[in-house]
């Protein structure tokens, strides 16, 4: 808090420049009401009297996290480069994984990290020979779909050296089964890894692919978390998907407080399951997006390490300080790249960035310049990595713990930020919580709207794009783009029939059909019910007698349902 | 009223432009069926069912082309000759040059104009007389 004297100070400076102020206003034609993205007004200007009395003695890494998950930021560990890696088949995903790693692509203390996102068709619980396979194996990720590719895809490496982040879609549990099954074969125990499962169903409440109903993948996640929290401690279970909500057209607000209002739903769930908070809440992750609007961008990480922070402490009782961070993965943003003069991308991404890590992120992905083309090209992904180097190595802003911490506007905004925010939050709990919500669609035309008023504001050219709406070239000259090989197809059918002719098929049968037995008995259960392990032990075996994704996917979805989210 | 399918595959996250367009549709008055669809011959029987004149599918994550190369035959053999085809979503300029000469008759990829394919569809459907 200002004493009189400062408060009287700072309120005369104030007054002095609103003066100066209108008199060029008055000249120029009238002041101009400016907001957020988030719709949250702006001052031309802030003063000391503007920045809330709780900001001004906050710590980074003191509770509540406002400045920072820890006292250090990035003196002694900058954050992870985690590029997202998967194209083709395991081999050739493999090869770019390699690549990176030469390039300098390390996690944190130098850890090996992988960050692999499967292909589509592994996407929607297909196997390669499935009709609708034709044209989508080995697109925007890798074709793997059994243990038999994942040997393919790791040969020679020690999972207990590296971090695996396994980013499928709903097919989370035939995935980290099926890597369980093959660390098994070397020797390890699922205690022994490291890496992430997504276990994001909450996303089918604004992203448009096929899913689980919405209640089905609640307990779902629940589940996985149940497993891992007794039985894989270091497995990161659970990946809040914060840049779905940013790339799907949602507001920085909309973001964090979807978000959050996730998060209360999954915690009432899990502790309704007798798990207790410290026990899982520091295995959750979350990625966001960082886009264009640079300080609330930066405002909205500040508010929810904040917000986040106070709702598991005070609402739920966690103690443990990791309980109640914000771990972010940081994914530049996409939506706002162009396909228009797409070098441009370059510019800002590197903004993205650098918005980022002022902001104290943990680990990034940069968009390469050329996805709204195609998926990148070798040289665009290492240019994206560059992007990261550079900041980290040539600028000097990882000397400085949250070094925005006091600005006038950063303050007053982070607050503004995070109180919106809230507000959502209360209006979902309102409506019966987040599954709730995303039952009636309540959260997709919410997101959607803002996706309108954001594409009719640059239809209209009141929101500038640069390359189009402005500034705008005639002829482009053509951009090379990446194709992934047209083999890869046929490979990849081969080696399932390969799988299926090869494999035990007694122990296969045995196992697919206990795993239906299990997933019949999941359907059927309340979620005080859940938490035995069943369903995963009975994955797990699946995978063991080589089972298929499509094989698994194909049993899930017939117990539990699986449909096209939304309606129009 | 014209009446338009948009579609998209299931397997694909990115929906964001197909439901904008597909909003723009229906307030300039077209009449908009929403689907997913996992396989072509799907496309083709909503056609049939809902008797349109306008298809126009999404893809944003590649894979488009064996949709659009299944999808003008089997329209053809049901007998749908004069349904005008539009495509969107992510897809490189040399997919679309082959798409135009496949027979769709507009490509609008990231940052196209709405109102063009607001006017295409007008132009193409709304004469009786090219009908």
């Amino acid at each position: 808090m200002l004493d009189a004297e400062k408060l009287a100070a700072s309120e005369e400076a104030a007054a002095r420049w609103q003066a100066d102020y209108d008199r060029m206003a008055e000249r120029f034609g009238g002041h101009k009401e400016r907001t957020t993205h988030s719709g949250i007004p702006v001052k031309p200007a802030y003063f000391a009297h503007d920045v809330p009395a709780g900001a001004q003695t906050e710590a980074p890494g003191t509770y509540p996290f406002t400045r920072g998950n820890l006292a250090a930021q990035y003196q002694f560990m900058t954050w992870a480069n985690q590029p997202v890696i998967g194209y083709g088949l395991p081999e050739q995903t493999r090869e770019r994984m390699d690549l990176l790693s030469e390039q300098g692509m390390v996690g944190y203390f130098g850890q090996r990290f992988y960050n692999l996102v499967y292909d589509l068709v592994s996407h929607e619980g297909l196997d390669p020979d499935d009709p609708a396979a034709r044209g989508r194996i080995g697109q925007c990720g890798m074709a793997v779909y059994s243990v038999r590719d994942m040997e393919r895809l790791f040969a020679g490496l020690d999972p207990t050296q590296m971090n695996v982040i396994h980013i499928t879609y709903y097919q989370v549990i035939p995935a980290l089964a099926q890597y369980i099954a093959y660390a098994e074969k070397l020797g390890l125990t699922p205690d022994q890894l490291r890496g992430n499962s997504m276990n994001w169903y909450h996303q089918s409440a604004y992203v448009g692919m096929s899913a689980f109903p919405p209640g089905a993948g609640h307990k779902l996640a629940v589940e996985l978390i149940s497993f891992c929290a007794k039985r894989m401690p270091r497995w990161n279970t659970t990946n809040l998907f914060a840049y779905g909500v940013e790339e799907a057209g949602g507001t920085a607000t909309q973001e964090i407080g979807l978000m959050l209002a996730c998060g209360i739903d999954l915690v009432r769930s899990c502790m309704e399951a007798g798990l207790q908070p410290d026990e899982f809440l520091p295995r959750f992750g979350f990625q966001i997006a960082q886009a264009n609007d640079f300080f609330e961008e930066i405002c909205k990480i500040r508010a929810m390490r904040r917000i986040w922070a106070t709702t598991m402490h005070e609402r739920f009782g966690a103690q443990d300080p990791r309980s109640m961070h914000v771990r972010i993965h940081t994914h530049t943003s996409g939506a706002v790249l162009t396909a228009q003069q797409p070098q441009v991308n370059l510019i800002r991404a590197t903004l993205h960035t650098l918005g980022a890590a002022l902001a104290g992120t943990q680990a990034m992905e940069v968009s390469a310049y050329d996805e709204a083309l195609a998926i990148p090209t070798e040289e665009a992904a290492t240019l994206a990595l560059r992007t990261q180097q550079v900041i980290q190595e040539e600028t000097n802003i990882t000397a400085v713990s949250d070094p925005l911490a006091g600005s006038y506007y950063v303050e007053a905004l982070t607050d503004q930020v995070a109180a919106k925010a809230l507000e959502l939050v209360a209006r979902i709990e309102e409506l019966g919580g987040y599954t709730a919500a995303q039952e009636t669609d309540w959260i997709r035309s919410e997101v959607e709207e803002s996706a309108r008023r954001w594409r009719d504001e640059v239809d209209s050219g009141e929101r500038r794009v640069v390359g189009v709406n402005c500034y705008a070239v005639d002829e482009e000259p053509a951009t090379p783009t990446f194709r992934v090989d047209e083999s890869v197809e046929q490979i990849a059918v081969e080696r399932i029939h390969e799988l299926r002719a090869t494999r035990d098929q007694a122990r296969y049968d045995d196992a697919i059909g206990r795993f239906a037995e299990a997933a019949e008995a999941f359907a059927a259960k309340e979620t005080a019910e859940l938490g035995d392990g069943a369903l995963l032990d009975a994955a797990i075996d699946a995978a063991r007698a080589e089972a298929s994704t499509g094989e698994m996917m194909g049993v899930l979805k017939k117990a539990l349902g699986w449909r096209a989210p939304h309606v129009f | 009223m014209i009446r338009v399918l948009l579609t998209k595959p299931t397997h694909d996250c990115h929906d964001r432009g197909v439901r904008y367009l597909a909003k723009r549709f229906r307030d300039e008055g077209f009449e908009v069926v929403f689907t997913n669809f996992l396989l072509p011959a799907e496309i083709v029987a909503t056609a049939v069912q809902e008797d349109v004149e306008v298809i126009g599918i999404s893809s944003g994550s590649g894979g488009h082309m064996p949709v659009f190369e299944e999808l003008v035959p089997a329209l053809h053999a049901e007998g749908l000759d004069d349904v005008t085809i539009i495509a969107g979503g992510n897809i490189p300029p040399a997919d679309a040059e082959r798409l135009t000469e496949l027979g769709v008759a507009g490509v609008f990829g990231p940052g196209s104009d709405p109102d063009a394919a607001v006017e295409l569809v007008r132009r193409l459907r709304s004469a009786p007389a090219s009908r």
